[in-house]
């Protein structure tokens, strides 16, 4: 399939008159609103992102998390001004990426979801051409430190695996000191050692004062590192917040192997069978369980393969992927 | 804010260049066809009996044709589809890098390779016996507006150009055009007329003019340093029109990413 953008005017005449001078330095790091993007045209017109708000203050990682296909990417590019989005508002650092591109792109780093080397060069030769390019380049040498890239530098790129490949594009994207951080899938493709290595140093950059944007689909990479996470389905952000509120409201649950003497249930749980396990939910985790161990010690109940969970992203993703997408109209507001 | 931006296009553009001539030299094939072939036309240059200026413009215009059409046109070709397949072009354009720089740093290896055969005619034209150029500066400079007109030219073809390996076919119509003004002498004066308009026929005007100093039509020696000027206008003009067609039907359709 053919995909070709299609442009409206909508983006241009929604837009304030681009800032000539010094932008509003305490502008979030990103402010994103009602952001569309259609591919094709007329028939075969398909909307990937579907009105989207998102705001990142400055020194927040901040992950947008959803399954492939959910119009991450096609957001982001909109926002890297690598795209035209078909309507809505994309400030930079208080800065259009398209008329501002220069300062936008000396301030920010991206990592592409797809990127490519040229294969014949080494890793050394391609952070120098990098570095070639950017205003105030990181020394090559401190880069491959900082991805641990010392052993392959002399390596032709083409000979590297794909996680060196992976930490050669994040050198890349971090060469020039970027504020902002966009990065698309950092760790597709990357075996647990170097996902952690590539989590620490996400968590470095925020303590170096740097705002990170990510999307992943690794429901563990945003409960590990981001601050704020927008989930989004079919090209809408469809839950909102830091973790502990998408998760405020899911139930917690707590199961065990359903024993031949049915214990006294804690108040306020809803129980229910799951082949032989009872499972019950509960609002608040604690004081059911405490509830219930205490009601099974005096009864001298035993709990086989007893499990307590708080409510995770990964309930609460598993729940919004398998809703029908009417149920989420009012979740985002 | 007009400090910020302060910074010097041609450190980015010289910087990518630099890595982009690594590349061509490491690349033994394309070395092989940058001096091979337009040096074999000067080989012609010694075969000929009398150093006259209509067997050396033959022997020279073909000879920076040919440097203009492999390692300038056919390189910068090769080289952006080739990029644009690996993503690399993405990659780049994702940093703080302009369209217009990286297009440079691309045709800057082959622009490089033009001249060094453009300077190398000079000893062997020489040697052959063949006069000195008659105006240098018109022959570096026309040279150096050939050279834009064929990479305006690569990037037409890299448009609708999908893989590198199609570049063998899609370069064929530019070479072709390229090649058939080279007929002139050969066809009837109703069809030289219109072929006098393509810029292979534009390169030989050059050369004709500015280092044998002919006059339009004639076979003579005749033009003094200044009026050479005069008689390669219309050639001029020819790759000026040329370049301005190519760059114009590039930017309508030039993509920087493989097809989706």
């Amino acid at each position: 399939m053919t995909r070709t953008t299609t442009r409206t005017t909508s983006r241009t005449t929604a837009r304030p008159a681009p800032t000539p001078a010094a932008p509003d330095p305490h502008a979030p790091a990103l402010e994103v609103r009602g952001l569309r993007r259609t591919y094709g045209s007329g028939d075969d017109a398909f909307e990937a992102v579907r009105g989207i708000d998102l705001t990142v203050p400055r020194g927040r990682i901040h992950a947008l998390l959803g399954v492939n296909g959910a119009g991450k990417t096609s957001a982001m590019e909109v926002m890297e001004g690598l795209s035209p989005g078909s309507g809505g508002q994309v400030r930079v650092l208080g800065l259009d990426p398209v008329a501002d591109r220069a300062e936008v792109r000396r301030r920010t780093g991206v990592l592409l979801q797809r990127s490519g080397f040229v294969g014949d060069l080494t890793v050394r030769e391609t952070l120098r051409m990098w570095a070639a390019t950017v205003t105030r380049a990181r020394p090559v040498e401190e880069s491959l430190e900082m991805l641990d890239l010392a052993r392959v530098a002399d390596t032709r790129m083409r000979a590297l695996s794909g996680g060196e490949h992976r930490r050669v594009d994040l050198a890349c994207a971090l060469t020039g000191h970027p504020e902002l951080v966009m990065l698309d899938e950092p760790t597709t493709g990357l075996d647990p050692e170097s996902r952690r290595a590539v989590w620490a140093l996400v968590r470095r950059l925020r303590t170096e004062g740097a705002t990170v944007l990510l999307t992943t689909h690794y429901l563990e990479e945003a409960e590990a590192l981001a601050d704020h996470v927008s989930i989004m389905r079919a090209g809408e952000v469809v839950r909102e917040g830091t973790l502990a509120e998408i998760v405020a409201g899911h139930p917690a649950e707590i199961s065990f192997r359903t024993p031949a003497d049915e214990p006294a249930l804690p108040a306020g749980v809803t129980a229910s069978r799951d082949g032989d396990r009872t499972v019950l939910r509960c609002a608040d985790l604690q004081p059911a369980l405490t509830e219930l161990l205490v009601g099974a010690r005096d009864t001298g109940v035993v709990l086989e393969l007893l499990q307590a969970r708080t409510a995770t992203l990964e309930s609460v993703f598993l729940e919004l992927a398998a809703a029908p997408a009417h149920d989420l109209e009012g979740a985002t507001r | 804010m007009s400090t910020t931006v302060a910074l010097p296009d041609a450190r980015r553009t010289l910087g990518l260049a630099r890595i982009n001539w690594t590349l061509m030299v490491r690349n033994r094939t394309t070395m092989l066809y940058a001096f091979l072939v337009p040096l074999l036309p000067l080989a012609l240059l010694f075969a000929v009996g009398d150093p006259e200026p209509t067997s050396g413009t033959a022997g020279l215009g073909s000879a920076l044709l040919m440097a203009l059409l492999f390692p300038g046109y056919y390189n910068l070709l090769s080289m952006f589809v080739t990029r644009r397949d690996e993503l690399v072009l993405k990659r780049l354009r994702t940093g703080e890098v302009r369209d217009v720089e990286l297009v440079a740093s691309m045709a800057l290896p082959g622009l490089s390779l033009v001249l060094a055969v453009l300077v190398l005619m000079v000893p062997i034209a020489a040697a052959a016996g063949f006069d000195l150029p008659a105006n240098p500066v018109l022959l570096l400079l026309g040279t150096l507006l050939a050279a834009v007109t064929f990479a305006a030219l690569a990037l037409w073809t890299a448009a609708w150009t999908r893989t590198a390996e199609a570049a063998q076919l899609t370069s064929g119509p530019v070479m072709i055009v390229a090649l058939a003004g080279f007929a002139t002498p050969a066809v009837p004066d109703a069809v030289a007329r219109w072929l006098e308009l393509l810029p292979g026929a534009a390169v030989n005007e050059l050369v004709r003019a500015g280092w044998f100093g002919l006059e339009r039509g004639s076979d003579e020696a005749t033009v003094g340093f200044w009026q050479t000027w005069l008689e390669a206008a219309p050639a001029l003009g020819v790759l000026v029109a040329w370049t301005a067609l190519a760059l114009w039907l590039a930017t309508r359709s030039l993509r920087w990413e493989p097809r989706g």
